[in-house]
């Protein structure tokens, strides 16, 4: 018994160790783009979509509900973005690391972005928004050449260059769409991943500076959504005064 | 080692360099909530905010004469029933932590604050007087109410000292508080900005509070809400709710007292909104 006992706890020991050691799945989910279609499925809808007249080859919306509407909430959940292949690229040749650093820099990027109007937090609640954002159409690129492999390097880069962005604010109770939009831009044959570090890497700054721009762009949306309309200013200029006296002239 | 230390230590500690320095200093005892929406002058409608406050609860703190510091302390029923009133106080200071340990608190009269003296500057309104200071307070007002993030549940207020400005109130967004110092900083006419914003905790309790609070008011009071501000302001601070900006008449702030003590979740609110017109009855 007590032998047997033994070799139980060596097996959980071992068991423990391996999956200890064991990569860790990659928090950031990966799925495929449907052949033919225009959007991934990502979003919860894409019914209120419409052009957008300031920004090209975006469809965008913003819902104008005096009750849910992008005011109306104070803080937001960063959820991990999710990848999506191109329809015809093989899977099995993505760098799992080389996704998972993609993702991560797109997440940190509009993290960064948004996290001083609207502050992160963990749990939803009233007032909290659930930013979701997708990498659409990533697809494998070629074979790294090996005298430019260090530890950091991908086998195989992954191809950017013709990757949209969806991201939608819903609410975080309800998962009612607040605001949404598509992005597609055409980063040219060029625009590659080659390393996990690929942000501290020159020849893979279009890449970078794409995932910047998209989260430059997010953060611009929620400024001048938050721009006063002209009655808002009168309504303030007429209101808001602090409580301490004012100066008396001399 | 040790048997060298000991004996500089015992030499050290009569010295008080080890122990903390007491201070012994002029104060005005005021509520924590009216010290962060009224650094300035000590008016009939500042005192009246203090007891009053005080009185339902909110922490009772002192204010240094001299510098506006506002000091949490750490014995506060030496303190409570002298709300409003001037005090010398001495104690442990800690001006970094804005805190005092007590040993002492005696009212004092303003009379017996030597004229000249740098603690009469917060007695004196006159502090608070120059030529320009009124289109500069109002530059100052402009800029802080244009802010865009502001929200119902922010609330950005400020004193004038000639060029000197202080920040007060409290804000659910980081870049509220970064925004207000640099809008002000850059005005023509002021020097100094002391920011006393207070960047408010988002748990989830306090959220909740929040957002009931609002569904409340805007369900009794909608006239006060408008495309995307307010004219009342609730700020929530670990479960204390405050009501602040103006209202048309006593009723009105007594409907929105009332729908926030049913809150769910709130254990005090503080009711100082103005009432259009009768700020001088401090109200």
């Amino acid at each position: 018994m007590c032998h047997r006992t033994t070799r139980f706890s060596y097996l959980a020991a071992a068991l423990v160790t391996v999956l200890a050691c064991s990569r860790p799945a990659s928090q950031f989910g990966l799925k495929r783009m449907s052949a033919g279609q225009e959007f991934s499925g990502f979003l919860s809808t894409y019914a209120n979509l419409k052009p957008s007249q300031e920004v090209e080859s975006t469809v965008s919306y913003v819902s104008q509900d005096p009750i849910k509407n992008v005011h109306k909430y104070v803080a937001v959940i960063v959820e991990p973005p999710v990848v999506y292949l191109a329809t015809d690229a093989d899977e099995k040749a993505l760098p799992d690391r080389g996704r998972t650093a993609l993702a991560e820099y797109f997440q940190h990027a509009i993290t960064e972005a948004v996290e001083d109007a609207f502050p992160i937090v963990q749990a939803s609640g009233p007032l909290v928004l659930r930013l979701r954002s997708a990498i659409i159409g990533v697809d494998v690129g070629p074979a790294m050449p090996a005298d430019q492999k260090d530890g950091k390097s991908l086998d195989r880069a992954i191809n950017i260059g013709k990757v949209g962005v969806e991201i939608e604010f819903v609410d975080s109770e309800t998962g009612q769409q607040i605001a949404a939009a598509v992005d597609r831009q055409n980063l040219g044959e060029n625009a590659m991943v080659g390393s996990v570090s690929f942000s501290r890497e020159e020849q893979f700054r279009a890449a970078t500076q794409a995932f910047d721009g998209w989260a430059k762009r997010l953060r611009d949306f929620l400024d001048s959504a938050h721009q006063l309309s002209k009655d808002d200013v009168a309504r303030t200029e007429a209101t808001n005064f602090p409580y301490a006296s004012p100066p008396t002239p001399k | 080692m040790t048997t060298r230390l000991l004996p500089a230590l015992a030499l050290l500690l009569p010295a008080g360099l080890l122990a903390g320095e007491i201070s012994v200093f002029r104060a005005y005892v005021d509520s924590d909530l009216c010290a962060r929406l009224m650094l300035g002058p000590i008016t009939p409608s500042r005192i009246q905010c203090s007891q009053s406050t005080v009185k339902e609860g909110s922490e009772p703190v002192v204010v240094h004469l001299r510098n506006n510091l506002v000091l949490t302390v750490n014995k506060q029923k030496m303190i409570r029933d002298l709300a409003g009133q001037l005090v010398e106080v001495s104690g442990e200071m800690k001006a970094k932590n804005g805190t005092v340990k007590l040993q002492s608190a005696n009212v004092i009269t303003a009379e017996s604050v030597p004229q000249g003296d740098p603690a009469r500057k917060l007695l004196d309104v006159r502090t608070y007087r120059t030529d320009k200071s009124a289109q500069l307070h109002e530059k100052i007002r402009h800029e802080l109410a244009m802010m865009p993030y502001i929200s119902e549940f922010d609330f950005i207020s400020f004193t004038q000292s000639g060029v000197d400005v202080i920040l007060t109130g409290w804000t659910i967004r980081s870049t509220n508080r970064s925004t207000a110092y640099n809008v002000v900083k850059d005005i023509p006419g002021v020097e100094t900005v002391i920011n006393n914003i207070d960047v408010l905790p988002l748990g989830s309790l306090d959220m909740q509070i929040r957002a009931a609070a609002r569904a409340a008011l805007q369900r009794q009071l909608s006239r006060y809400f408008w495309g995307n501000g307010s004219d009342i302001k609730i700020v929530v601070k670990n479960g204390q709710i405050i009501l602040l900006g103006t209202v048309s008449t006593k009723a009105d702030s007594d409907i929105a007292f009332i729908q926030c003590n049913s809150v769910s979740g709130a254990f005090k609110v503080f009711n100082l909104l103005r009432v259009q017109g009768s700020e001088k009855k401090g109200a």
